[in-house]
């Protein structure tokens, strides 16, 4: 992948606009490792940072015809095939390289190219005769692409810390965003975590005029597609099945080698197992492993890896590693987070990188076009629980919904989480759906804030801001459509793609691919009845259907389990906590950064003064996990890292003075 | 009797999920002020059970027993007189 930089700034003269092009570039070396290179022009500057993956020998950005110049961090996985339309249509080309493709078919076509590709991507395109500045990105937002607004100027970036360059700027939190955050996992539409930052929203792109104006235009939003409902469940398999083996065709083209991810779980072993139809020669496979039982997933992994026949290399992880990393890997996931699971997935791209891989495909966004989470299951429960008052299945649907759960041999517990859901009767089907069980489960949450703040959780700002949002159709689609809806603007496209996807990866310079994120796949099934992909508590039951007798059955019928690492434990060890832990919830530390209400944080380490309990609570987990975070996102805010560019791998500096 | 059953009660709450006696509201759902999830009342429940030394059955998991602090330190005196 690439890191890319952008400047819009009538009163920086060149020398102050070449010094802070070249700062801001400097901070995205780990997504390019492999070369770099700056635009200047009055007004406007561009950089890029480059790992290389087709076109080795050029293919070189900042790219430059007479009329345009491109920034761009991606791949189009039809380049060849636009190539092809636009060579056919006269259009000539100097180089292979996918980047020359998206600028001819700018130049060509327009804002009208976005649609067109097939890929992951955040550009910045300089119209080098009118002075504007188009920006874009993919879909469904899985490469990053952020704005801060300042003093009338507007600076761009793949990840936030370019802005730490700056001179005179240092980022603040927003308060209310971190709330929402908080609760719902992430901020909604383009909100970020900090003021005057934005995140471009996927599938959009933004015009900025040389008068000054700026617009933004949606040219895709999920379930555009006119519904074709397949004939049959055998029609749809067959065409389910199709689509998916072309999006990972697709996602193979690369000039340098590309691995797995394999998790254990279904998604990642059908990415590999259609990956293994592509290749003939061996390839290689990459997973993590736990040394607590609780949380390996290796004999899956192992099951998988030998059926194929690949190369398969697992990382153990421990609690110690996660306490280590903790602090360098919140360097990259530039906000707080719930779970320690992103650390994991940071040092396999470093064994990733080691082994000379540049791509891994990996099963993310199956969850959330195939039903996958449990709120989907919850969604159904209380819709038929809502249509059905007063029956008895309740208490069976719950058992369902929890095999695993130990609480729930006794029946009497039964009661309390009926209780629970009985609560969620009455706005479950609003139009935050499934956030809806999301907020409450996180609710704890608020009450770790700093009083000064003064914030409160406002359902009714939350339930307008989700409104505004929502597409023309939303009305008419099914509440567990309404959900897939909702669970990729926030969870997905906001922190498992960003926080624990692209970050993680690109930390190391290793690109993920998602052929789960195929836009044909997505909008063919997105109107597929839902009982195609939730069939009673049969969750992805399609793609269950589809593979089964060509993956393992253990593998197939293995109950959800989301991928997590060890939180709590990873911190407080052997009756304390950590010198990582103690040094940024200590009171001092609290009481600098301000974010967190000191009478909470010593509560909460004083918890544990007699060990960790057997069971450690789902919000003791999260609590520990985020506020450590937090607390480090705002050290790095205080103690930017300094870079410097490697003079030997500049490839380009283009000038419009 | 009642305030030793609050005094016990609220000392669990506040010890257990990391709250300020002061935060605790008497007569409102802990769940709906963000106090505690679904989970946490398990853990009230058995808590209760532990060190009341009551029964707890299906028919008694209702708002009315357990809505609030106050609710719940009433359901304990009654399970205790039982």
């Amino acid at each position: 992948m690439c890191g890319i930089t952008g400047i819009l700034d009538k009163n920086l003269n060149r020398d102050g606009q070449r010094e802070l092009i070249l700062k801001m570039t400097s901070t995205l070396q780990h997504r390019g490792p492999d070369g770099w290179g700056i635009y200047l022009s009055p007004g406007c500057a561009l950089g890029h940072t480059r790992l290389s993956i087709i076109d080795l020998s050029s293919g070189h950005q900042p790219m430059a015809t007479e009329k345009y110049i491109i920034s761009y961090n991606g791949e189009i996985y039809n380049y060849e095939e636009i190539r092809d339309s636009l060579k056919q249509k006269g259009v000539r080309f100097k180089t292979r390289s996918d980047t020359e493709v998206v600028l001819r078919a700018y130049e060509f076509y327009g804002k009208k190219c976005f649609p067109m590709f097939n890929g992951q991507f955040s550009m910045l395109i300089k119209d080098r005769i009118s002075g504007d500045l188009t920006i874009a990105r993919d879909r469904y937002g899985v490469r990053p692409l952020y704005i801060l607004k300042n003093n009338g100027a507007y600076y761009f970036s793949s990840e936030m810390k370019a802005f730490d360059t700056i001179n005179g700027l240092k980022r603040t939190i927003n308060r209310s965003n971190m709330l929402t955050h908080a609760l719902a996992w992430n901020t909604l539409d383009d909100a970020t975590l900090f003021d005057n930052i934005r995140s471009l929203p996927g599938g959009t792109y933004e015009v900025y005029s040389s008068d000054g104006t700026v617009t933004n235009r949606r040219y895709y939003e999920l379930g555009e597609t006119e519904k074709c409902i397949p004939a049959d469940y055998e029609s749809a398999k067959e065409e389910f099945s199709a689509l998916l083996n072309d999006a990972v065709r697709l996602r193979l083209k690369s000039d340098v080698e590309v691995g797995t991810y394999l998790s254990g779980g279904i998604d990642s072993s059908v990415i590999t197992h259609l990956t293994s139809h592509h290749n003939n020669a061996q390839f290689k496979t990459f997973s993590v492993g736990f040394t607590d039982a609780e949380f390996d997933e290796s004999k899956y992994q192992n099951e998988m890896s030998d059926k194929l026949n690949s190369d398969h290399l697992m990382l153990p992880v421990d609690y110690s590693l996660i306490d280590q990393t903790y602090l360098e890997a919140s360097y990259h996931f530039e906000r707080p987070v719930f779970r320690t699971a992103p650390v994991p997935l940071f040092l396999l791209s470093r064994e990733v990188k080691n082994r000379n891989i540049k791509v891994v495909l990996t099963g993310e966004a199956a969850d959330e076009i195939l039903y996958g989470y449990d709120t989907y299951k919850e969604l159904n429960m209380l819709r038929q629980w809502k249509e059905n008052p007063g029956t008895g299945s309740i208490h069976g649907m719950i058992r369902q919904l929890y095999p695993h759960l130990q609480y729930f041999a006794d029946p009497k517990k039964l009661g309390f989480i009926k209780m629970y859901y009985e609560d969620f009767l009455g706005d479950f089907d609003n139009e935050l759906a499934g956030l809806n069980i999301r907020i409450k489960n996180n609710a704890i949450m608020a009450s770790m804030f700093h009083r000064e703040w003064g914030i409160s959780f406002n359902r009714e700002k939350l339930l307008e801001e989700t409104k505004s949002i929502l597409p023309e159709n939303y009305g008419s689609w099914s509440l567990l459509q309404k959900n897939q809806f909702l669970e990729m603007k926030t969870l997905l496209s906001g922190y498992l793609l960003s926080s624990q996807g692209d970050r993680m990866s690109m930390a190391h310079g290793v690109e993920g691919r998602y052929p789960f994120l195929d836009h044909r796949l997505i909008e063919k099934i997105f109107y597929y009845p839902d009982s195609f992909k939730l069939s009673g508590f049969s969750h992805k039951h399609i793609l269950r259907d589809s593979f089964r007798g060509t993956i393992p059955d253990s593998i197939i019928d293995r109950p959800k389990k989301p991928y997590t690492a060890p939180d709590l434990q990873s911190f407080h060890r052997d009756g304390a906590w950590t010198e990582t832990a103690s040094y940024f919830l200590s009171p001092e530390r609290i009481a600098e950064y301000g974010i967190f209400d000191p009478g909470f944080v010593q509560r909460f380490c004083r918890k544990f003064i007699n060990g960790l309990p057997v069971e450690i609570g789902y919000r003791d987990n999260m609590v520990a996990s985020f506020i450590l975070s937090a607390q480090m996102i705002q050290y790095w805010i205080n103690n930017p890292k300094k870079h410097t560019l490697k003079e030997e791998i500049k490839t380009v500096e283009i000038s419009d003075y | 009797m009642l305030e030793n059953i609050k005094k016990l009660l609220l000392e669990f709450i506040c010890r257990n999920f990391m709250v300020d006696e002061n935060d605790v509201p008497q007569d409102r759902s802990l769940v709906d002020a963000g106090i505690i999830d679904s989970i946490g009342l398990i853990e009230i429940s058995n808590f209760m059970e532990k060190e009341f030394n009551i029964m707890i059955d299906e028919e008694h998991l209702t708002r009315e027993n357990f809505g609030s602090v106050e609710k719940m330190v009433n359901f304990i005196k009654r399970q205790m007189e039982s």
